[in-house]
């Protein structure tokens, strides 16, 4: 049997950022009559099954990509151009009764959605990969990387996670050593809170004088209605104030049609309470009279949680190494401001593909020849409109929401704002209120279809069980018990147990744990969530 | 040696999404599952890719499905097989079992012709069954069709000394060592081994690689015997497998109390099961006639000089639908030395038992015994041939059914008499058999078509069989088969008998413990001593479970796991201590008799799905519990 084929070049994670990045590579290649292997890999079994966003689509960057793609006839595209945003609103909740809609006037430019489209990063994803494989890019779920191969000051591609150890760690008798995957470049799209993407930050010290980066944790239900309801469709509403929680936040319900409603809380991972629990605030935004109306009748059919890049502009690290790039929310590209980062990520693939093309025409890929992908990311929309909001969620995060909302339309004339980062403030004190109505968190993790294989070594370990005593004497409480939007720690007895099959990749344990005390390592490909409208 | 894998593509029922459920009809979208290799088929291609390590040979992944099914070929050559052979053709499209083993039969030709070049030594590796249509009845049918011999339920494999391939195999009473002396020959198999991993590179160069797609043409089929025409049976109703039974928790405090309950409405559920029992028998409309005439056949399974209950079962059901059609109830006795097993079987309903006795069919070797019972059914034409839906069962009516040209539903849980009108095409008297699909997610109602003989399996412990009755007489008819070949193709070496252990699936009373109880001592003892106490009050077996939280917690061993991830159990009387009741474990009991729950936390959502309740303390409860058990035990169950 013959070699595999070297590959030239390899993405690791199949999101929108990595899947736009290879179909602009191949086209490329293509036009210039060019035969270099392209490869994307993916943790999750199918692609699109860890991929969560709102998600508000800017199309243009579609139209950018893919010139005609209005015009396929294909179950993504018809509903996405079904899903066009015609009502758009903002309401500020000062309480669980009231509900305040800004008038439009007063409803910032970025804040607004209006011809955008609602879709479902799980079906976008999906979709960009059936294209992407037409044009000869190679995609490979259920392959998670787990290393970075360096040799020297150069990326050389990756080390694949290890299959079928027992619990314990010893090979079973179908194991599989994780193989190593040669590059000539290696793309890191990740996503938010990418371990890989980490380690070459830190080799290359790649965030030297950056801003620390932040994190938001969103939370998502999608709803289906009865065929009458009141929210309706072609419809995005965004709601701040309620539940208050004394952090940067707020809520949103998004129509993606055939009756289904994406309800989703985003929150800022700086919040102080020592007892907060996402979810059950996700629960608590449900209950919200208004919100309430709107949902009336409707039950959940998926549930999922992320976190998102938040430090904004002067967190952005260096996106280029010798043989490696880092695209979309891996990159931290997210407009906090706009609450969109999907065409951001596309864009950002797009653009190192660029890169990476002219970088393989001159005959290498170094830094020199990828930095390329940094200028023309600072050309495009996507750091204009980062710098303009460069200071926006360090605004919250210092003056807290209250008095961040109004300073948030000063911040660009603000100097440069620090951020520490978000293990760093808790404090041992309570919302103390609990809320047991809505969807309990464990019946919403089976709604996420998560599964990891029983018998596997656990993907999460404490680091030193007793900073997690000291934790709990220090807060009264276990946080990570609290916060974990996948119920995966829980006391029991005097000790934390970890249930790590519940686990949704999110990782907030791993930003938010005030000890550090979390290890969060990549498990066997194939097992995670199994989002299909996320 | 050469092998060939037959593989199928299935849509994954083991995660399906919640929004896949219609809920205004109860049933599933399959359009929403994702597809998947069927398990089973995976651990064909281990045993080959293992097999071959030692045998070295081509390896040749065969399907037959829709154009998509190339996805799980390619996952075959990412496994290492060598070749992908893709059967598809919208002709083939909507066939049952016969009409599917047929044109694999016609493929599995033309691999051995073009790809192993004539090399009649290879071997035929496939899943007892498919997680979708869970019938087991396409690797018997492809046997029969090519003339070979079939080892079911294998579990392993040895290479002897001579060179001589040997298999272990999994039967009813224990485990036999069967030796392969012909080949080509037809392999199926049950879980034996962790599912193999695509490696990487492999996956790279699977993809890269060309598949053999075929038609029916390709493979010289006759077009009456392929796809819905060639099809003999019919699926004529499709509904949703459960009953809304929603549990109503009614809240106890009292040990005493919960005794009572306990007393009274234990095996009550179940009773009310077969309520087509209750419902008006068939009649014959007046002035029809019925499509078949002649006997009701039943297969008498036996073992050690003893006969199988379930024959009971099916000679009980077979006299209840012989009444209204005025027919005769048969038995086929087929063994070595089985005469004075006829008897009994008149006593439980037969009107004729026919003796098929031979010294080849001493042993059970399906080619042989079909042979013997095909002869029969040429002989003395029976309108319906029920098989009980045990291993035996399961490999034998296939063949038979084959043979015969007849349809074959597997595993029906209700046979009913019934009259069928669809547009000018007017059915009487023909039987209606439901059974479960989709991995028991919903149900469906299948009749015979374009076939002799309406036959059936049997799912054992569901039908009802009537009390013995000594004084009934019966014919005893011996018939003589022509067995020419004495040589299978397969010989067993030994047989070991294992002492039956029924696995918490099999128990009557199952109680599980979660991570309430805390510790392992505390598990041990009170989840123990009231499964103890529990089987000695209902004179039953009780055994023990957990929830995940408490496997996890090392309170004992992951075989013991109910819910999602674990088991799903149908126990009489489920008891869950100090188990929260998340959703992930609730679905592992949903089709339990009675749920009782014991947990300290009030608004634990276990009290949402369960019919008794106690807010209380395991460590208190229970001892008090176990004492009243104990007391009313001694005091006469009273």
């Amino acid at each position: 049997m013959s070699a595999p084929e070297p590959i030239d070049v390899l993405f690791v994670g199949a999101g929108p950022a990595s899947l736009a990045g290879a179909i602009r590579l191949k086209q490329l290649l293509g036009k210039a009559g060019r035969k270099e292997s392209v490869v994307v890999i993916e943790k999750a079994g199918k692609v699109g099954q860890h991929n969560l966003s709102g998600a508000i689509l800017e199309p243009a960057v579609l139209d950018d990509l893919l010139p005609g793609w209005r015009d396929q006839r294909d179950r993504f595209v018809s509903r996405s151009l079904a899903n066009q945003v015609e009502r758009d609103e903002l309401y500020y909740l000062p309480n669980k009764s009231l509900g305040i809609r800004i008038p439009h006037a007063a409803v910032p430019g970025a804040l607004r959605h209006q011809g955008d489209m609602v879709v479902s990063i799980s079906e976008l994803a999906h979709w960009l990969a059936g294209l992407a494989k037409e044009l000869g890019v190679e995609v490979y779920p259920g392959f998670a990387a787990r290393e970075v191969l360096f040799e020297g000051d150069w990326v050389k591609g990756v080390r694949l996670v290890d299959r079928g150890r027992n619990r314990e760690g010893r090979p079973q008798k179908n194991f599989t050593p994780g193989e190593t995957i040669q590059a000539g470049v290696t793309v890191l799209g990740e996503g938010s809170m990418g371990l890989l993407t980490e380690r070459v930050v830190r080799r290359f010290d790649l965030d030297r004088g950056k801003n620390a980066a932040m994190f938001s944790l969103g939370i998502k239900e999608v709803i289906r209605l009865p065929a009458k309801n009141a929210f309706g469709s072609n419809r995005v509403v965004h709601a701040t104030g309620y539940p208050n929680l004394g952090t940067f936040g707020g809520g949103s319900l998004y129509s993606m049609g055939e009756n289904l409603v994406a309800v989703a809380l985003v929150l800022g991972l700086d919040w102080h309470h020592a007892d907060m629990n996402p979810h059950q605030e996700l629960q608590v935004f449900k209950s919200h009279k208004l919100v309430r109306n709107w949902l009336e009748g409707g039950e959940v059919v998926e549930y999922g949680a992320k976190t998102l890049p938040e430090g904004g502009y002067h967190a952005v690290p260096e996106l280029v190494a010798n043989g490696a790039l880092i695209i979309g929310d891996a990159a931290g590209l997210t407009n906090v401001r706009k609450l969109k980062g999907l065409h951001y990520a596309i864009k950002s693939g797009m653009l190192a593909a660029e890169a990476i093309f002219s970088a393989l025409e001159n005959g290498r890929c170094d830094r020199e020849r990828l930095a390329l992908y940094h200028q023309l990311l600072r050309e495009s929309f996507v750091m204009k409109e980062l710098a303009e909001a460069r200071n926006y969620r360090q605004v919250f995060a210092l003056a807290g929401p209250r008095l961040g909302a109004p300073l948030s339309f000063l911040q660009q004339w603000l100097p440069r704002l620090w951020s520490r980062p978000d293990y760093q403030t808790l404090k041992p004190k309570r919302l103390g209120e609990s809320y047991d109505k809505g969807v309990d968190r464990l019946s919403d993790v089976a709604h996420s279809g998560t599964h990891h294989r029983e018998e596997a070594p656990s993907h999460i370990r404490l680091v030193n069980p007793d900073l997690c005593q000291e934790c709990k004497a220090q807060f009264g409480l276990y946080p990570c018990e609290a916060f974990c939007p996948g119920d995966v720690y829980s006391e029991v007895g005097s000790t934390l147990m970890l249930n790590p099959s519940n686990c949704l990749h999110c990782q907030t344990c791993r930003g938010k744990c005030p000890y550090q005390n979390v290890s969060w390592e990549v498990p066997e490909g194939g097992d995670g969530p199994m989002y299909r409208a996320m | 040696m050469n092998y060939i894998a037959l593989v199928k593509q299935v849509p994954d029922t083991k995660h399906i999404p919640r929004d896949a459920w219609d809920w205004d009809t109860g049933t599933l979208r399959r359009a929403l599952l994702d597809n998947v290799c069927n398990d089973l088929d995976q651990q064909a291609m281990a045993f080959a890719l293992e097999l071959r390590r030692e045998i070295p040979g081509q390896i040749v992944a065969l399907t037959m499905g829709p154009p998509f099914a190339e996805e799980v070929l390619r996952h075959a050559l990412s496994l290492g097989v060598d070749h992908g052979v893709l059967l598809t053709d919208r002709r083939l499209g909507g066939a049952d079992t016969p009409a599917t083993a047929y044109p694999l039969a016609q493929a599995i030709r033309k691999i051995e012709r073009e790809i192993f070049k004539g090399d009649h030594e290879y071997l035929i590796v496939t899943g007892m069954q498919s997680v979708d249509g869970d019938t087991a009845q396409v690797p018997p049918q492809v046997a029969e069709e090519l003339g070979i011999a079939q080892v079911a339920y294998v579990t392993d494999h040895n290479i002897g000394g001579d060179g001589m391939l040997t298999v272990q195999r999994v039967t009813r009473k224990g485990t036999e060592k069967v030796a392969i002396e012909r080949f080509p020959c037809l392999v199926t198999l049950t879980q034996w081994t962790l599912p193999p991993y695509p490696e990487f590179h492999q996956t790279r160069r699977a993809y890269s690689r060309e598949i053999h797609q075929w038609d029916a043409e390709a493979v010289k089929t006759d077009p009456s015997r392929i796809g819905l025409a060639g099809s003999r049976t019919n699926v004529v109703k499709i509904f949703p497998a459960k009953e809304a039974t929603q549990r109503r928790c009614l809240m106890v405090t009292e040990v005493k109390e919960l005794v009572r309950q306990l007393k009274a409405t234990y095996g009550s559920r179940e009773e009310k099961r077969p309520e087509h029992d209750k419902s008006r028998p068939y009649k014959v409309p007046l002035g029809k006639k019925t499509d078949y005439r002649g006997d009701l056949w039943i297969y008498a399974e036996h073992g050690d000089g003893k006969l199988h209950p379930a024959s009971f079962e099916l000679l009980g059901k077979a006299r209840e639908l012989a009444v209204p059609l005025g027919e005769k109830v048969g038995a086929v006795l087929v063994g070595g030395d089985v005469v004075p097993l006829a008897t009994e079987l008149i006593a439980h309903g037969a009107d004729k038992v026919f003796v098929v006795e031979h010294p080849s069919l001493k042993d059970f070797i399906a080619s042989v015994h079909s042979l013997a019972v095909t002869q029969l059914v040429d002989a003395r034409s029976p309108q319906i041939f029920l098989f009980s839906a045990t291993p035996l069962g399961r490999e034998l009516a296939p063949r038979v059914a084959y043979a015969v040209g007849s349809g074959l539903t597997a595993d029906s849980t209700d046979l009913q008499l019934g009259d069928l009108k669809r547009g000018k095409l007017e059915r009487v008297g023909i039987l209606m058999q439901t059974r479960p699909a989709l991995g028991g997610n919903i149900m469906a109602t299948i009749v015979s078509q374009h076939s002799r003989v309406q036959m059936s399996t049997a799912r054992p412990g569901v039908l009802q069989a009537f009390p013995p009755d000594p004084a009934r007489t019966g014919e005893v008819i011996h018939f003589h088969p022509k067995l020419p070949s004495p040589d299978p193709g397969v010989r067993i070496l030994s047989v070991e008998t294992v002492p039956e252990t029924s696995g918490l699936g099999g128990a009557d009373i199952v109680v599980a413990g979660g991570i309430g109880c805390r510790t392992k001592e505390n598990f041990d003892r009170q989840v123990g001593s009231l499964a103890d106490g529990l089987g000695r009050f209902f004179n039953t077996e009780a055994m023990v479970g957990a929830s995940r939280q408490a496997v996890e917690a090392g309170f004992i061993d992951r075989g013991r796991q109910i819910g999602q991830t674990g088991q799903t159990i149908a126990p009489k009387l489920y008891v869950a201590l100090g188990i929260s009741g998340a959703v992930q474990h609730v679905t592992g009991v949903r089709e339990a008799g009675i749920v009782v729950a014991i947990n300290k936390n009030p608004d634990a959502p276990i009290f949402r799905d369960c019919d008794f309740g106690m807010a209380g303390n395991v460590e208190t409860v229970v001892p008090e519990l176990v004492d009243w058990l104990n007391q009313k035990e001694a005091g006469g169950n009273g």
